[in-house]
């Protein structure tokens, strides 16, 4: 069926585009011309599939950006905008059986401590028996506990604090290193993308992110046609297939054009933040420069640009 | 069980407005949104362009989850002697004065120095907390405001014979689009942070240049209950959005309180 409709320059747009996706390169290894072609061909696609104009970005880095995130943790309230608006703008599955909705931000409840004299010396975990550093009230080899199925009625809650976790666009990615075709990697502005047409599925990178920042399709990807976004980018948000691993990419058909990344503009308190590690007077550097500020595993090397903050 | 109804509705909800969706795609029905928080602005959901929505809005709270277009509606944010260094013409806001329902009214109706003969018959002139039976309707807790601690109360955010304006350090009016006018007179660190971009929220373009509107402070704070209660965050409590689908075969979260994380 491939081999015909390619030789017969069939108008089956579904036959001939797949049949070309097969034999194209590695994004990166790709010519000029050879992006140009993809990109007409999967706008083609996918306007046919989704019933309307679907565009495909293939811009480059921006000269002179490096892209950072800071997050004022002491003001999140939990309220996982953000996460719905991320699945709004980058075309993430959700379908309603399991292991469809797919979800790149994750807010983690966590109980308020106490780091108070009286506890001082309780640092030693139940049934353990050992001090295992710091004020560890809870074992070792755990971190990050809380909760991401969090359900009251209001947010935020009395006795809770909420951190987001998403990608943080490693300087030094884990993920990278480890993936063995080579299709994620670091863009020249600081992003780690993905090419989704090379990915095979292996899942090494999710196993080497200390963040859990990254999602494979294991069911066929359920994005409506009304809902889908048809503003997209190649390394960004275009649909994905089934098998395949996403995660967040700074919202890159948005952020390359200029604009916020979807879950800073939705945020009501104002807690996300978004701008250019290399402008002095960006949002972030500000922060950096003002601001008490961390970033999360930090001892792990992986130099995340995405910055912690509170005041 | 109360989780299982929950999650029925949602999907109920959800369902409705997809096949809604699906059967009149030419007129969605008319939806109304609310961007930062219920009771400020507030957005009518409309097509820009075929497929291209100005709004999307979340099905379980109401709340905007995504723009199409962050300048819709705004206009310059004009005159703004704090904020300097920032290109003229980039800063937008949303005007709120016309949107607030009762201004118009304010300062024709009852502050318009003479007023309808009402008890008490004089229009408040001091300060100091007084028994206001029409304003105490619409502030619960006039008397006892906690904006402050206590310290302060109507007339020191609101003009005194000019209703419908605020009122800024030296007695001059003060446009309820720009609130900040007002609210950095006592909170001025917070000020410089906004100004900076470090505090509150900006949509647009990231660049430090670029073009963005600004939220002010009243779209976020509601300045009559900015305590909240216990939380005392400065941001009244609200309903978050559904959470994330369970992993597979999980039936209920109880795990994440055995092992801390879901991997
Ligand atoms: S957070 Fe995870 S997925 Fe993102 S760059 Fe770092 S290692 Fe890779
Ligand atoms: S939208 Fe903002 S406040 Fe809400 S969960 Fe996300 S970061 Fe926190």
């Amino acid at each position: 069926m491939g081999v015909a409709a390619l030789m017969t320059q069939s108008d089956d747009v579904k036959a001939t585009v797949e049949w070309a996706e097969q034999f194209q390169g590695n994004y990166r290894l790709m010519t000029a011309a050879e992006k140009a072609e993809a990109r007409a061909r999967l706008e083609r696609r996918y306007s046919a599939q989704y019933s309307k104009k679907v565009t495909v970005d293939t811009s480059e880095a921006l000269p002179g950006v490096l892209m950072g995130y800071a997050l004022n943790i002491r003001k999140c309230i939990g309220c996982r905008r953000c996460v719905n608006a991320c699945v709004e703008e980058n075309n993430q599955s959700r379908g309603k059986n399991p292991g469809e909705r797919i979800e790149w931000i994750q807010v983690l409840r966590m109980e308020r401590g106490e780091f108070s004299k009286e506890k001082m010396n309780e640092g030693y975990p139940e049934g353990l028996g050992i001090q295992v550093g710091g004020n560890a009230y809870t074992p070792a080899g755990q971190v990050l506990e809380g909760q991401y199925h969090y359900e009251p009625a209001l947010v935020p809650e009395k006795d809770a604090t909420y951190m987001p976790i998403a990608c943080m666009q490693c300087e030094k990615p884990p993920c990278v290193k480890v993936c063995p075709v080579r299709t994620t990697y670091r863009e020249a502005d600081g992003p780690v993308v993905i090419d989704y047409n090379w990915c095979i599925g292996c899942r090494m990178c999710m196993g080497a992110c200390p963040y859990w920042a990254r999602r494979i399709n294991l069911t066929t990807p359920v994005l409506p046609k009304a809902e889908m976004n048809p503003v997209t980018h190649y390394l960004g948000n275009r649909p994905r297939m089934r098998g395949v691993v996403e995660k967040c990419h700074w919202c890159l058909q948005r952020t390359r054009q200029g604009r916020y990344p979807a879950c800073v503009e939705v945020c009501p308190v104002g807690a996300r933040k978004f701008g250019n590690l290399l402008d002095p007077q960006s949002e972030v550097s500000l922060i950096l420069a003002r601001k008490n500020v961390f970033r999360l595993k930090a001892e792990l090397n992986t130099f995340p640009k995405f910055f912690y903050f509170y005041d | 069980m109360k989780k299982l109804t929950f999650s029925a509705m949602l999907l109920a909800l959800w369902c409705g407005i997809i096949s809604s969706a699906f059967s009149q795609p030419t007129q969605p029905p008319e939806i109304t949104c609310f961007e930062s928080r219920k009771g400020a602005s507030e957005v009518v959901r409309r097509d820009l362009q075929p497929g291209w929505p100005n709004v999307k809005c979340s099905p379980k709270t109401g709340a905007v989850l995504w723009w199409g277009d962050p300048f819709d509606g705004t206009v310059p944010m004009g005159d703004m002697p704090t904020v300097e260094n920032f290109p003229t013409g980039k800063a937008v806001v949303k005007p709120r004065s016309e949107k607030i329902a009762l201004m118009p009214m304010c300062a024709v109706a009852c502050h318009n120095g003479v007023g309808p003969k009402f008890n008490p018959p004089k229009l408040p002139t001091s300060k100091m907390p007084t028994p206001i039976p029409t304003m105490a309707a619409m502030v619960p807790d006039l008397q006892n405001l906690q904006h402050g601690g206590g310290r302060i109360w109507c007339l020191d955010c609101h003009h005194t014979n000019q209703r419908n304006k605020l009122v800024d350090n030296f007695g001059n009016p003060v446009s309820f689009d720009q609130p900040q006018l007002l609210c950095g007179k006592c909170h001025g660190d917070k000020m410089r942070d906004w100004r900076d971009g470090i505090h509150g929220k900006r949509i647009g373009e990231w660049a430090s240049t670029g073009k963005k509107r600004w939220f002010t402070c009243t779209e976020c704070h509601n300045p009559h209950n900015v305590q909240d209660g216990a939380r005392n965050r400065g941001f009244p409590q609200i309903a978050p959005e559904v959470p994330p689908q369970l992993p597979w075969g999980m039936k209920d979260a109880k795990h994440e309180l055995r092992h801390g994380v879901s991997h």
